[in-house]
């Protein structure tokens, strides 16, 4: 491969990266043939919670409130990538099911910039056939959700954001 | 005890700011009855259905273990009725069955209490003199049955109510003074099909393999080639029924 086609290859490599983000896709994967066994494969992916909208995480010197059952975010663990440690996250208080509406086909109960009221259901999660309601730890704005319908969600896993 | 009402899940919700002590919610006629996700739950007159209101203090995972505190008591008042103790079966996490047909359906739902912890619903239906309409049932739904047409068996619902909640609290009492452990065991020794091989269904996986037990939390335990999984919410069905909708 001549110097000449490396270049290029970072110029098509930079140009899948503006495709991505532009389109907002996840991922994108081409093969680039230059002829007989000579031929580039690119894969660009971006890493990308669940969600819409990130809103960049605090630091961790921020201590956890709200989120009555979040355990405590151990300090040292690159606190802009763990969303359990955002003062407005809200915590699985079981392992389960998670359900973003009330029953299959109705609306949502939350979305991202929705604006809810302390108490409100956020969503649901269930295990052994209870249906746990999750509600607003306060008033606030939806930042962020970060379970898709019917994700399975560990003790402690963050929710949603509530700023 | 109402004559009529919606769903008495639906009920508890509504009364559950003013309940101090534990409440069964007793209706004659459910005009809305509810199962898991929306599923119907069809109550002709004549059939049971009862929500049981409790106010235990416990965190969310506690709570949900009243799954096989209630299908436990379930399961014994309909033998102590019966007295067909080899006619019933427990399936996972809280389906009394008939004849390994659908006789009931329990579904719990948390209470959010401001400032408190939840209050808990234990929404209990059973198939006492009526075979509800199969109309609108799931076309995977196991065939219902209810306790007259499967052994003869005639039971007011008032009536029903005073065994079952006798029964529920004898272990109610026992889950409280000595935790998961008895109610695990003696819910095992009425589960179905442990040991063979049963089906878990998610909304996003299906899982096959051997029903080795339930664990500490409750959660299902299953074998197979790609190891040991453990389940904490899904449809159980076993292999040779039609599919067993939960409910």
């Amino acid at each position: 491969m001549t110097k000449n086609n490396r270049d290029q290859d970072v110029e098509f490599i930079q140009a899948l990266a503006e495709l991505l983000r532009e389109n907002d896709l996840t991922e994108l994967e081409v093969r680039r043939e230059y002829g007989e066994d000579d031929s580039l494969d690119v894969r660009v992916s971006r890493a990308t919670t669940v969600v819409q909208a990130a809103a960049p995480a605090p630091v961790a010197a921020a201590a956890p409130v709200a989120a009555p059952a979040a355990p405590a975010a151990p300090a040292a663990a690159a606190p802009q990538e763990d969303p359990a440690s955002h003062p407005g996250a809200v915590t699985s208080p079981m392992v389960g099911t998670v359900y973003m509406q009330a029953e299959p086909g109705a609306a949502p109960f939350i979305s991202v910039g929705a604006t809810v009221k302390e108490g409100d259901t956020l969503l649901i999660v269930e295990a052994m056939k209870t249906m746990n309601q999750i509600p607003s730890p306060k008033s606030g704005t939806v930042k962020r959700i970060l379970v898709e319908d019917g994700a399975a969600v560990e003790y402690g896993a963050p929710l949603v954001i509530i700023e | 005890m109402l004559s009529q009402v919606d769903s008495t899940n639906a009920e508890a919700a509504r009364r559950v700011g003013t309940l101090t002590r534990p409440t069964w919610i007793l209706g004659l006629q459910q005009t809305q009855g509810r199962g898991r996700r929306g599923r119907v739950w069809a109550d002709p007159v004549g059939n049971f259905a009862a929500t049981l209101v409790l106010l235990p203090d416990q965190p969310p995972h506690l709570l949900a273990l009243r799954s096989f505190v209630a299908s436990l008591a379930l399961y014994d008042a309909l033998v102590s009725i019966t007295g067909q103790a080899a006619a019933f079966a427990l399936k996972w996490p809280n389906d009394v069955l008939l004849n390994g047909s659908k006789l009931a359906g329990i579904l719990l739902e948390t209470l959010p209490r401001s400032g408190q912890t939840p209050a808990l619903a234990i929404g209990i239906g059973v198939n006492l003199l009526n075979v509800p309409d199969t109309d609108h049932l799931e076309p995977t739904a196991l065939r219902p049955v209810s306790l007259f047409s499967e052994l003869g068996v005639q039971v007011m619902p008032v009536d029903f109510l005073d065994v079952l909640a006798e029964s529920y609290a004898h272990f109610e009492a026992q889950f409280m003074a000595q935790g998961f452990a008895p109610i695990r065991d003696a819910w095992l020794a009425r589960a179905a099909r442990l040991g063979s091989e049963i089906t878990a269904k998610t909304l996003k996986h299906t899982q096959t393999g051997r029903f080795e037990t339930i664990d500490a939390d409750g959660h299902l335990v299953l074998h197979n080639d790609q190891g040991r999984h453990v389940i904490a919410a899904a449809d159980v069905f076993f292999k040779d029924d039609a599919y067993v909708a939960g409910d």
